[in-house]
């Protein structure tokens, strides 16, 4: 049965509007949703804003290509492949962009508040640092909390009215437009199923009004109802999908391939400034379709970051020095 | 295996910062860990004198045994072995619930009360640089009832206070008005401890139990307590000194060379002439 789900890259990445805000499957450097990404920077988004219960590669190229006014998360970089994220460092020192600073619980607990329909969540976190420090209210300070969208406040603090327990940190649900998940397979009704860690993908697609699947593969339905315990998202929460082989590279998928190191340290490297930036983008995004972009990477690349099946990693890639 | 420990001339200062963390840990505890050397440090500790700790990646995997160092906390090496391979809520809520004994953490700068930072250097609002973030560091150090940290040692990282509090020392801010309290005071309920040591490139440091102050225990071969206090900006008890940090064995420098990282992703192999 077919449930009309399925789009193309193009149209996918137009029903990213400017302005829209945006959040993304995966973990620093894996099951990031590159695909997408690529074609949103062809389809030059503007005043996108990143909502993200970690960042990482896929944000520093939005960032690099000018896509993204406001970027709300705790961390940005490349790992092992890059100390951190240069370009966003570099437009928050020139003022270019804004950032909003929680902690990884805080983020992850306000994807989960989204994700249960409550407007907010309760934690200990972070009690005592500059994160909640008020001065630090990076959008308070922009006026932009309007309470719709934006939360009016980045956190309240109270104290547990039931048993006492002391101070207590609110955090606002992360309400988002659109979630974009690369996984290993999705059904064609939308069904789901990660292999591996899934990090922070239920939370993510349930909080986001709108779900976009890219996967390796789209499988029968049938086939993954039959053993339903190994899905991860439910067919409803999906709103379209899309097969995309390799559709997370330069990062990794769990099972199919490993994390392209050398592309990331040579995009750390290279993206420093923003010429560099543009030049990489000239180079690798740009002019390129995803097949191009495959062609050009080449096969001898391809195969040697291909995992083993048994292990699940690649023992092709050399990691160290 | 051989436990005798190594000579200088067999270990750089990677091997000793390593075993020097994995010693912090104790067998059956529940270890939460970030990427890179506190990474090598608990697997070396698994390896070596805690067999049965309980290691939880943030990424998502519980109670996971790799033969070998993953990249991240999100590498796919990561689920060998786990008990569960899960999500950020599973391993968030595990810790904010209580489970987690120690944590291993890193940091770009670090005050006399233990308080990191690994957001920003310079003015939050118009900052020098902008670092990675908080990433879990906070939550890790909010939530374990010890944690230890690995850092560079120079002075500029070692300062009276730190840019931006990332991470909850021993004394911290009460918001929203920003007075300085104790960390106990602050956490209330879910008060279980906090910073315990600092392992730095030049020796290990503590904390007072009452005053939360930073002190030095140990300082690492070739380096004076006079010379370590000249490497803090702050007025550094050098009063406690306990000695030497103690040697890599040749067994724990087996473990990290020949079996956790023998592709020097983390930890280079001392060249022997």
């Amino acid at each position: 049965m077919s449930s009309g789900k399925r789009i193309t890259l193009q149209q996918a990445a137009e029903i990213v509007k400017n302005g829209s805000s945006l959040t993304f499957s995966g973990f620093t450097i894996w099951r990031r949703p590159f695909a997408l990404v690529y074609e949103l920077i062809r389809q030059r988004k503007k005043g996108l804003h990143l909502i993200e219960v970690n960042g990482g590669p896929q944000t520093e190229f939005l960032v690099g290509a000018g896509c993204v006014d406001i970027w709300e998360s705790c961390w940005v970089g490349h790992e092992l492949y890059g100390k951190y994220g240069a370009n966003l460092s570099r437009k928050v020192g020139n003022k270019e962009i804004l950032v909003e600073d929680y902690s990884h619980a805080e983020m992850l607990f306000r994807f989960s508040a989204a994700a249960s329909g409550a407007p907010y969540a309760v934690t200990q976190t972070s009690l005592g640092t500059d994160i909640h420090n008020p001065a630090y209210d990076t959008l308070g300070n922009a006026g932009l909390r309007d309470g719709k969208r934006i939360p009016s406040h980045k956190y309240r603090f109270t104290e547990d009215p039931f048993y006492g327990a002391g101070a207590q940190v609110l955090v606002p649900a992360a309400k988002v437009d659109v979630a974009i998940l690369c996984v290993q397979q999705v059904g064609e009704e939308g069904t789901v199923r990660v292999n591996g860690q899934f990090y922070s993908d239920p939370e993510v697609a349930r909080a986001a009004d709108v779900t976009i699947v890219i996967a390796e593969e789209i499988v029968p339905e049938e086939y993954l109802r039959r053993d339903s315990d190994l899905n991860t998202i439910t067919s409803f929460e999906v709103d379209h999908i899309l097969e995309v082989p390799f559709g997370a590279h330069p990062t990794g998928m769990f099972g199919r391939y490993d994390v392209d190191g050398a592309f990331l340290k040579d995009f750390y490297a290279k993206t420093r400034t923003q010429e560099g930036f543009d030049a990489f983008a000239k180079e690798w995004i740009h002019g390129l379709d995803h097949v191009a972009y495959l062609e050009k990477l080449g096969w001898p690349k391809m195969l040697n970051l291909k995992a083993n099946t048994a292990l699940k990693y690649s023992t092709g890639v050399k990691r160290g020095q | 295996m051989n436990k005798e420990f190594a000579k200088p001339e067999e270990y750089g200062l990677a091997d000793l910062l390593c075993c020097a963390a994995s010693r912090e840990v104790q067998d059956h505890e529940i270890v939460f860990a970030g990427t890179g050397l506190p990474m090598v440090a608990i697997m070396l500790a698994q390896k070596t004198h805690a067999p049965n700790l309980k290691l939880i990646f943030e990424a998502g995997t519980l109670d996971g045994r790799p033969p070998e160092i993953p990249t991240s906390v999100g590498d796919a090496r990561c689920e060998m072995g786990a008990s569960r391979s899960s999500g950020l809520h599973d391993a968030f809520s595990i810790a904010q619930r209580g489970y987690v004994d120690l944590g291993f953490l890193g940091g770009a700068e670090v005050d006399q009360y233990g308080n990191v930072n690994t957001t920003c250097i310079g003015d939050y609002l118009s900052p020098e640089l902008r670092l990675t973030g908080s990433g879990g560091n906070p939550d890790i150090n909010s939530f374990a009832r010890r944690t230890v940290f690995i850092m560079v040692h120079e002075k500029r990282r070692f300062t009276e206070q730190v840019s931006y509090i990332t991470s909850p020392g021993w004394r911290v801010r009460k918001w929203p008005g920003g007075e300085t309290v104790h960390r106990r005071e602050l956490y209330g309920a879910a008060y279980r401890g906090g910073p315990s040591a600092v392992i730095s490139t030049l020796g290990v440091f503590r904390f007072d139990d009452e005053t939360g102050r930073i002190y030095l225990d140990t300082c690492h071969a070739g380096n004076t307590p006079e010379q370590i206090r000249e490497m803090c900006q702050f007025d550094l008890d050098i009063t406690r000194v306990s000695g030497e940090t103690l040697p890599p064995t040749r067994e724990e420098l087996h473990f990290i060379h020949e079996v956790l990282d023998p592709e020097q992703i983390f930890i280079p192999k001392v060249k022997r002439a």
